[in-house]
């Protein structure tokens, strides 16, 4: 028998111990088959009288630790085996005697979240009456693009007519609700495929204009060459990976894109860059990011921009003239006690080429980061976004620069509510990544799900650039429930705009929101109640 | 026959002493009233001869919801125009306006009969609705409505004759949003209605009920001479709730096959376009592959690993050697064999990723070739 030592690795060592019952186990195989991570294996143990016996063991190990997926599960046809999560795990300290952990999905510990304190608490009922969300008309669209305040519209009055003088800044009203910013690379080409199949179906069918930005993988040509490009929010991040054919394709583009984001940073990893390990550098990513098979990093700056100043200039400049100035170019930083000072700095604009501020919240998804970044740094969004708004409304440029947020919209399911909310706070806009995948079948959650993402071993084929795993993803099903969910979206948000009596976005309209909780409604400036 | 005054030496009496008085003279048999009004509001109200004989309210000058509320044996008729909400809530009385009269006509009705020989305002007719224990209610408009009109409409039967509306909608804008039950006669033009509402010419019964009501719509508003011109069945529509309709939208799938990029967006680097496969994959799919390593000659031939294997995929030849192989088509690679086989003889291994498989221009961009 094999000594066993108190430093050796056991199952309950680890944050996913399996469950399994031999009496229910009728051998097929399935389970142990299917687990991406060799989590699994069938032995033999021997028992007296030279009987043998087959079991189902867990790896005891870090390399080949269950991570809760419950793809078991979900084969086992006799409900013999599940994964539970351990509360007396050690994982965590164990790993880290082997360097920085890495790790996808999203924050375990960053998991309360300020839209959940807060309530649609005024509703008109005598006064102002409250519409008909069924059948009343909403304007729901909001800005992705510089507007001008009146002032400064290039307008004259000749005679009786306004006509308009001079050019302004390029504007696209779209959808509330972005989806946003996953790469090529940290997303298997079926995932990928499905978002943007939704986006045109959604567009093309459902005639909601919702717009999708590519993240910071570079582009599929066939997309980039076809007409759907104008659903495309092209993003740039420190890395430019894919866009020298991007640049090389302007010519070939047979519209515009309908924006331009230039990442600054990520709410799940502020200050950590982008990151692709090796073994998702496929071939075919390769070729979409002009890249050999390597890890890829995305330094966490933009080499070559040192302030506020600079970002406006060098990259708003030159990408707006890059797609003949017809093409609003927004940028994206992850939310920070810094926040207010850089949209300041973005609001003095002398160019009005700032397109929109995107803030993402600690509670944002990623495929790959150190697990130190993804659970300790980040910034909540609320407060981030109501100063924001707040500085902006002190100096009458409200609306001027569209506020849009993102991290952790629709944690709880309800990516209306959250939406609705934020938009009271001054958001003109929300953006979403995780919940899209998890539509498509994700099961990470911030409990210590699965967040495999950055190993390659997707269970639901999303986060992986193997073949074997990304079949797994059903394009046409996925792409469905993501429309299904965002018609519901649509419903739910009419639902909500009602009661208040607004038929166009409420944006700032804190007055229609309580908090129960003294604290939050004192920050946010708006009332408490109980 | 009792004729009430509202004024007296200049002095108007409140809607409650005119209520009351009319009320307390039903109760002494009182069956017929001229009520000079002046605006006072719900003339009469819920109102009943104990033995069941019918009362007769003539009105002039009502104010708001005249002929609300009444109860069947009432029948009022205002001489002139009336403000809103007449009718509102008819349990089963019989009003007649001779003139025009203001929003939410008929509010809510169900039972009994308005007739209206002018116009009504907005959202007449809406939430009318037949209470299945009572006669359907009915709401007569000679001329138009404002709009809104009909709204959540639910049961009961409402006319309108379109008269001296040649131009735009005889029934406002956003008629019949929400309107679930019933018949909404009309002739004339109508704006758009719902898209779960049917707009249909009439059909026999139609015109029978329309042919013997109007004949009655027409007397009571004194407007007889009209049904000529009225009769012309060709210029009527009904509107009743179309039937429910299946869902129209293609799938994502089908939208996929008639207008999505063809062969999908990476169909230039790889040739997978969008393949959908079970989780659990055999050949090449396969995440794990059992290869049987006999070098050491220590096969004991005993069958157990191809016994064991759920899948049957074990098979045993020997031509020269002894062999076991595990047929790709079927194995999954679960490792059982690995489990069972007592001389350690078969190995579950790493299988290589598909995408080293694939066939198509590995590798190469449509970009790349330009
Ligand atoms: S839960 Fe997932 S990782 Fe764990 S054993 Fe089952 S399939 Fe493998
Ligand atoms: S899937 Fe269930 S029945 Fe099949 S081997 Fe696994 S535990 Fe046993
Ligand atoms: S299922 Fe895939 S995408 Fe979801 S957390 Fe796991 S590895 Fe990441
Ligand atoms: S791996 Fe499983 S399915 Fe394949 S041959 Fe062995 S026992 Fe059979
Ligand atoms: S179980 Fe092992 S020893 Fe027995 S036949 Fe199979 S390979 Fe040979």
């Amino acid at each position: 028998m094999e000594a066993i030592n108190t430093q050796d690795i056991a199952t309950n060592d680890l944050a996913w111990k399996i469950e399994y019952i031999p009496e229910r186990c009728t051998l097929c195989g399935s389970c142990v088959a299917a687990c991406t991570f060799a989590a699994i294996a069938f032995v033999r143990v021997d028992l007296p009288h030279k009987k043998t016996k087959l079991l189902i063991r867990q790896e005891p190990s870090l390399a080949h630790c269950c991570v809760g997926c419950g793809v078991c599960e979900k084969l086992c046809p006799s409900q013999a085996i599940r994964p539970i999560a351990n509360p007396h795990s050690r994982q965590h300290l164990l790993t880290s005697c082997s360097g920085p952990a890495r790790r996808g999905g999203r924050s375990n510990l960053q998991r309360q979240r300020t839209v959940d304190a807060l309530l649609v608490g005024r509703i008109s009922q005598m006064t102002d009456p409250s519409l008909d969300a069924e059948r009343h008309t909403f304007d729901i669209k909001a800005p992705l693009g510089r507007i001008l305040s009146p002032d400064k519209l290039p307008l004259q009055r000749i005679g009786d007519t306004l006509t308009i003088t001079g050019k302004t800044p390029p504007v696209r009203w779209i959808y509330p609700l972005l989806f946003s910013d996953m790469s090529i690379g940290a997303l298997s080409t079926h995932a990928w495929e499905a978002i943007a199949l939704a986006v045109a179906y959604l567009n093309e069918v459902c005639h909601i204009p919702v717009r999708m930005s590519s993240g910071e993988g570079g582009m599929p040509m066939k997309l980039i060459t076809s007409d759907k490009l104008k659903y495309m929010i092209l993003q740039i991040a420190s890395g430019h990976f894919g866009w020298d054919r991007i640049i090389r394709t302007i010519p070939h583009m047979p519209c515009d894109p309908a924006g331009i984001l230039i990442k600054i940073g990520q709410g799940a990893k502020p200050g950590d860059g982008g990151l692709l390990p090796e073994s998702k550098v496929e071939h075919h990513i390769q070729h979409i990011r002009g890249v050999p098979k390597t890890t890829l990093h995305s330094p966490p700056n933009h080499q070559g921009l040192y302030s506020i100043e600079e970002a406006v200039q060098k990259m708003h400049l030159s990408l707006h003239a890059a797609f003949g100035f017809r093409v609003p170019v927004a940028i994206k930083c992850a939310a920070s006690s810094t926040s207010v000072a850089v949209y300041n700095n973005l609001l003095r604009d002398p160019y009005n080429i700032c397109g929109g501020f995107f803030l993402d919240g600690v509670q944002g998804g990623t495929g790959a980061a150190n697990t130190v970044s993804l659970d300790h740094t980040g910034h909540p969004i609320a407060s981030t976004l109501r100063d924001c708004y707040r500085a902006a409304v002190a100096q009458g440029l409200q609306g001027q620069i569209p506020l849009w947020v993102g991290g952790g919209i629709g944690m709880t399911g309800q990516a209306a509510a959250d939406a609705f909310k934020l938009i009271c706070l001054g958001a003109n806009g929300v953006f979403i990544g995780k919940l899209l995948i998890q539509l498509l079948g994700c099961v990470g959650n911030e409990y210590g799900r699965c967040n495999q993402c950055s190993t390659g071993q997707c269970p639901t084929g999303i986060c992986t650039q193997d073949y074997r795993l990304m079949m797994r993803l059903d394009i046409d099903k996925g792409a469905e429930a993501i429309v299904n969910y965002v018609l519901t979206f649509d419903s739910e948000l009419r639902k909500l705009m009602a009661p208040v009596g607004n038929s166009s976005l409420p944006v700032g309209r804190a007055d229609a929101l309580i908090s129960t909780d003294a604290a939050i409604a004192k920050q946010l400036g708006i009332q408490y109640a109980c | 026959m009792r004729t009430i005054h509202t004024s007296t030496k200049n002095q108007r009496i409140s809607t409650q002493e005119l209520l009351t008085s009319i009320r307390e003279a039903v109760e002494q048999g009182e069956c017929d009233f001229v009520i000079e009004a002046q605006g006072q509001h719900d003339i009469p109200g819920p109102l009943w001869n104990s033995q069941g004989k019918a009362l007769h309210i003539t009105v002039r000058n009502p104010g708001q919801r005249v002929g609300a509320m009444m109860l069947p044996g009432t029948n009022v008729l205002v001489e002139g125009s009336a403000p809103a909400d007449v009718g509102w809530l008819n349990a089963g009385g019989t009003l007649i306006v001779k003139g025009d009269v203001g929003d939410t006509a008929g509010h809510c009705a169900a039972s009994g009969t308005i007739y209206i020989g002018g116009r009504a305002g907005a959202r007449s007719g809406s939430l009318m609705k037949h209470d299945p224990l009572y006669k359907a209610p009915e709401l007569w408009i000679l001329k138009h409505t404002g709009s809104f009109s009909f709204e959540f409409f639910s049961g009961g039967y409402a006319v309108v004759c379109g008269c001296d509306c040649e131009q735009g909608s005889v029934l406002g804008d956003r008629p019949c949003v929400g309107m679930v039950g019933g018949v909404v006669y009309v002739r004339g033009s109508v704006g758009d209605i719902p898209q779960d509402l049917a707009l249909l010419p009439l059909d026999h019964n139609d015109q029978a009920f329309l042919n013997e009501g109007l004949d009655r719509f027409l007397r009571a508003v004194d407007e007889k001479h009209r049904a000529p011109l009225l009769k012309d069945w060709e210029v009527w529509h009904k509107i009743v709730p179309a039937p429910k309709q299946e869902l129209v939208r293609p799938s994502v799938a089908q939208y996929r096959k008639a207008s999505w990029i063809p062969g999908g967006l990476f169909a230039d680097i790889v040739a997978d376009s969008g393949i959908h496969a079970p989780i659990l994959g055999t050949g090449l799919h396969r995440l794990r592959i059992p290869v049987w390593e006999n070098e050491s000659n220590t096969c004991l031939d005993c069958h157990k690993c191809a016994l064991t294997c759920p899948r049957n995929a074990i098979e045993r030849t020997q031509d020269t050697t002894l062999t076991y192989t595990a047929d790709p088509a079927t194995c999954i690679g679960c490792g059982l064999c690995q489990a069972v086989c007592p001389n350690h003889i078969w190995r579950l291994t790493d299988a290589p990723p598909l995408v080293e498989h694939l066939p198509g221009e590995k590798g190469r961009c449509v970009m790349d070739n330009r």
